[in-house]
């Protein structure tokens, strides 16, 4: 057993917490007080493109079996983890809104055939400017149930006529290109599936509306809509064949088990901030000698540490290709109910200045909630997780 | 880099305890419990198989295997009888202070000979200042130890440890739980000394690992609950399905679960840290306290699972709850780690970084 962070690791979080302290933390700020996502053309995207931020993971040879393969053996998810809970320390809101394939990337990445990576991510390898992707499951009516979606994909000739509302998606109105799922048959379930790519200014997609939200403000989560979209076949991921070769629902499923500890390990992140601002405030209101001030502080940092150590058991077990569904669950499950506690509890610490409005303590509270909500609600990673203990079947009613 | 692994000789390490705690305690308990000991032939397969010398350095005859071996071990134990794994430990918590402050010559002198003979070491963690010294003599009380015999006291203060072999007034108790490992309250008014040492940055290391102590058993105590809960929750049908299946339960279960998992992992760490040479008093205390609160959220729970039947002594998990409650008295209790804790953070700066080396969250 080691504890330790190695040293390639550590100096890339050095360089995240140089950035942190200058520019994320003061923009995600900013973007909190103006009540807008930072503007796409602002030119700290443009200086992350040029420090080499914003590309690919994927290397443009080789399939994506072998190069996760090589990626896991440098234990990719445990330093991803990492680097993930430094950036949402500085402002999870503004880490969200980096350019890159996003989201999006993991689907292109498993399903896509080797031309549409070309198409998709090759953009990313060496990007001119700033160039976002985004991913759009969840829809007005479909939340943590996926297999509800409703925006349907209908054949025409070479092409896929897509209608539907999608919601919630980060970076839409600013991607080159979504990935969209829908459905070509409600009554099939997750069996009726299909992941298409979605590019910028395709006649159809529309409607792009920046949702006002509680916390996040930095990056968008648009809603938009799809009207007769028709989307070149080329597009739909992986061909006909991915499909008929297995469910549609797996690659979104993979997608959700690879992420969930890197969205736990950014609540810890959060709850970091919030920790070291209520100390912070403590200490400069001299409130330090209250052992009730004391106790909260102290039981803030336990909690997190030990939702950081879930989050490392996670990745580590995927670095190693071992299942984790339980413990990707686990850590997600817990960390962001720790992290929002000490966030209140920092609120309560700075006592009726946190009230203004104004505060960092403030805004901690509110960006952390969502934390409990992306990637399953807390209530999903329990049911996800009764399953495995205890068979929880998947229609309790059926039992 | 972070690794969540054990080595292979820890793995079979762990699986030995498992298979002993399998095999010669876990269907003993109740006996044990009645008996006030564990069976001596359970007794004897501990020491045979070398549990007692874990921690020991080799000159000592043992196999300085560390703190991260001894809580795999403590864990297993605990999850079987965490009575019978205090009872089993003839030195026990004890050990800290005797190579935190009296090093080799205390081992040679007070350890050794009190493993030859088959005596116990009971440990007692005074921060209150109970226990009063003077010209090589010691008076106070201590209410309840988990012993019922005390060949050896040893007692941790703040300031120093001092140990007592002779002048000791033993009255046996009920105990409210751990009875495996037998209960009685102690009297002594001038007793004579056989050491004392005054160190307090040593009696503050003897402390952590006291308490990380503790913390395993505790892991281990509530880990029984709440496995013994799950596979109960899924045989037991009420309304048509197993109770598992009511998404009260499959909740409250997967919680039992998640406090179990997080608070093994911080006990976990917290050796690591001891081990390697770091400081880990806070990170211990932090483990003992996690430990303390999970397990009593884990244990009463594990009672409720079993609905009636958790009540009654025909189910261990009553047995869980009350030893659960029990050990989070001992050590110094729990206020006084989150004394500890809270007063080390209090101490330090923001950014708490992000490396454990370096001794952040």
């Amino acid at each position: 057993m080691d504890f330790r962070i190695d040293a390639a690791t550590e100096q890339r979080l050095a360089g995240i917490r140089a950035l942190g302290r200058a520019e994320i933390r003061p923009l995600g700020l900013e973007a909190d007080r103006l009540g807008r996502p930072v503007p796409p053309d602002h030119p700290f995207f443009r200086k992350l493109v040029s420090l080499g931020l914003g590309r690919t993971r994927w290397s443009g040879d080789g399939d994506a079996r072998a190069s996760r393969g090589a990626a896991a053996r440098e234990g990719s998810a445990r330093a991803a983890l990492c680097l993930a809970e430094e950036l949402a320390y500085w402002d999870r809101g503004v880490a969200v809104s980096f350019p890159g394939p996003g989201l999006g990337e993991p689907p292109v990445l498993s399903m896509g055939t080797p031309e549409q990576k070309e198409r998709f991510l090759g953009p990313f390898r060496e990007p001119d400017r700033p160039r976002w992707g985004s991913f759009a499951m969840t829809e007005p009516g479909a939340g943590s149930d996926v297999a509800a979606i409703r925006t349907s994909a209908r054949r025409e000739g070479g092409a896929f006529v897509l209608d539907g509302e999608k919601s919630f998606a980060a970076n839409a109105s600013r991607a080159d290109w979504i990935v969209v799922w829908a459905t070509v048959d409600p009554s099939l379930g997750r069996g009726g599936h299909r992941a298409f790519v979605v590019e910028r200014g395709t006649p159809g997609l529309g409607d792009f509306k920046i949702e006002r939200k509680m916390g996040l403000k930095a990056y968008e989560s648009t809603s938009f809509t799809l009207r007769a979209c028709r989307v070149p076949a080329a597009n739909l991921l992986g061909g006909e064949e991915h499909y008929a070769r297995r469910a549609g629902f797996k690659g979104a499923l993979q997608s959700f088990n690879a992420t969930r500890p890197a969205i736990a390990a950014m609540a810890v992140g959060i709850g970091r901030a919030a920790l070291d601002e209520a100390l912070r405030v403590a200490r400069e209101d001299g409130r330090l000698g209250d052992s009730r001030v004391r106790d909260r502080l102290e039981r803030g940092r336990r909690r997190l540490r030990v939702a950081r150590l879930l989050c490392w058991r996670a990745a580590w077990l995927a670095d190693h290709q071992q299942p984790n569904m339980v413990e990707a669950s686990l850590c997600k499950a817990v960390a962001p109910a720790v992290a929002l506690e000490i966030a209140s509890a920092g609120m309560e610490i700075a006592g009726e200045a946190a009230g203004r409005g104004d505060a960092l303590a403030e805004k901690l509270f509110r960006d952390v909630k969502a934390m409990d909500i992306v990637e399953g609600t807390g209530q999903i990673q329990r049911i996800v997780m009764a399953r495995h203990l205890v068979g929880l079947p998947r229609d309790p009613g059926a039992a | 880099m972070i690794d969540l692994g054990l080595s292979d000789e820890l793995s079979l390490l762990r699986e030995t305890a498992r298979g002993f705690a399998r095999d010669r305690l876990r269907d003993a308990d109740r006996a044990a419990e009645a008996a006030r000991a564990p069976a001596a032939a359970a007794r004897e397969d501990y020491a045979a198989i070398g549990f007692t010398g874990l921690e020991l350095p080799e000159g000592a005859g043992g196999a300085d295997l560390g703190a991260l071996a001894r809580v795999l071990v403590l864990e297993e134990l605990a999850a079987a009888d965490p009575g019978a794994a205090l009872a089993l430990d003839p030195l026990g918590p004890a050990l800290y202070p005797l190579v935190e402050l009296g090093g080799e010559a205390a081992l040679r002198e007070l350890a050794l000979p009190l493993l030859e003979a088959g005596g116990r070491a009971v440990l007692a963690v005074d921060l209150e200042g109970r226990v009063r010294t003077r010209g090589g003599r010691a008076e106070g009380s201590l209410p309840w130890l988990p012993a019922d015999r005390v060949d050896l006291l040893v007692v941790l203060g703040r300031e120093g440890a001092c140990a007592i072999r002779e002048g000791l007034e033993r009255e046996e108790l009920r105990g409210a739980g751990l009875r495996a490992a037998g209960a009685s309250s102690v009297c002594f008014s001038g007793a004579p000394l056989c050491a004392a040492w005054r160190d307090p940055a040593a009696a503050a290391r003897a402390l952590a690992r006291v308490r990380l102590y503790l913390a395993a058993l505790l892991v281990g105590t509530m880990r029984a609950s709440s496995d013994f809960a799950r596979d109960y929750a899924r045989q037991r049908v009420a309304f048509g399905r197993p109770i598992a299946h009511h998404q009260a339960l499959a909740f409250l279960l997967v919680d039992l679960f998640a406090a179990v998992e997080g608070a093994r992992v911080l006990v976990h760490e917290a050796a690591v840290r001891l081990d390697s040479g770091a400081d880990a008093r806070e990170a211990c205390a932090s483990a003992f306290l996690e430990a303390a609160e999970q397990s009593l959220f884990v244990t009463p729970n594990g009672v409720q699972v079993l609905g009636g039947h958790g009540f009654m002594q025909d189910y261990p998990v009553e047995k869980w709850m009350r030893e659960a409650r029990a050990l989070a008295l001992l050590g110094g209790g729990v206020d006084a780690a989150r004394e500890d804790a809270g007063r080390e953070l209090a101490g330090s700066e923001p950014p708490l970084a992000l490396t454990l080396a370096e001794g952040a969250v």
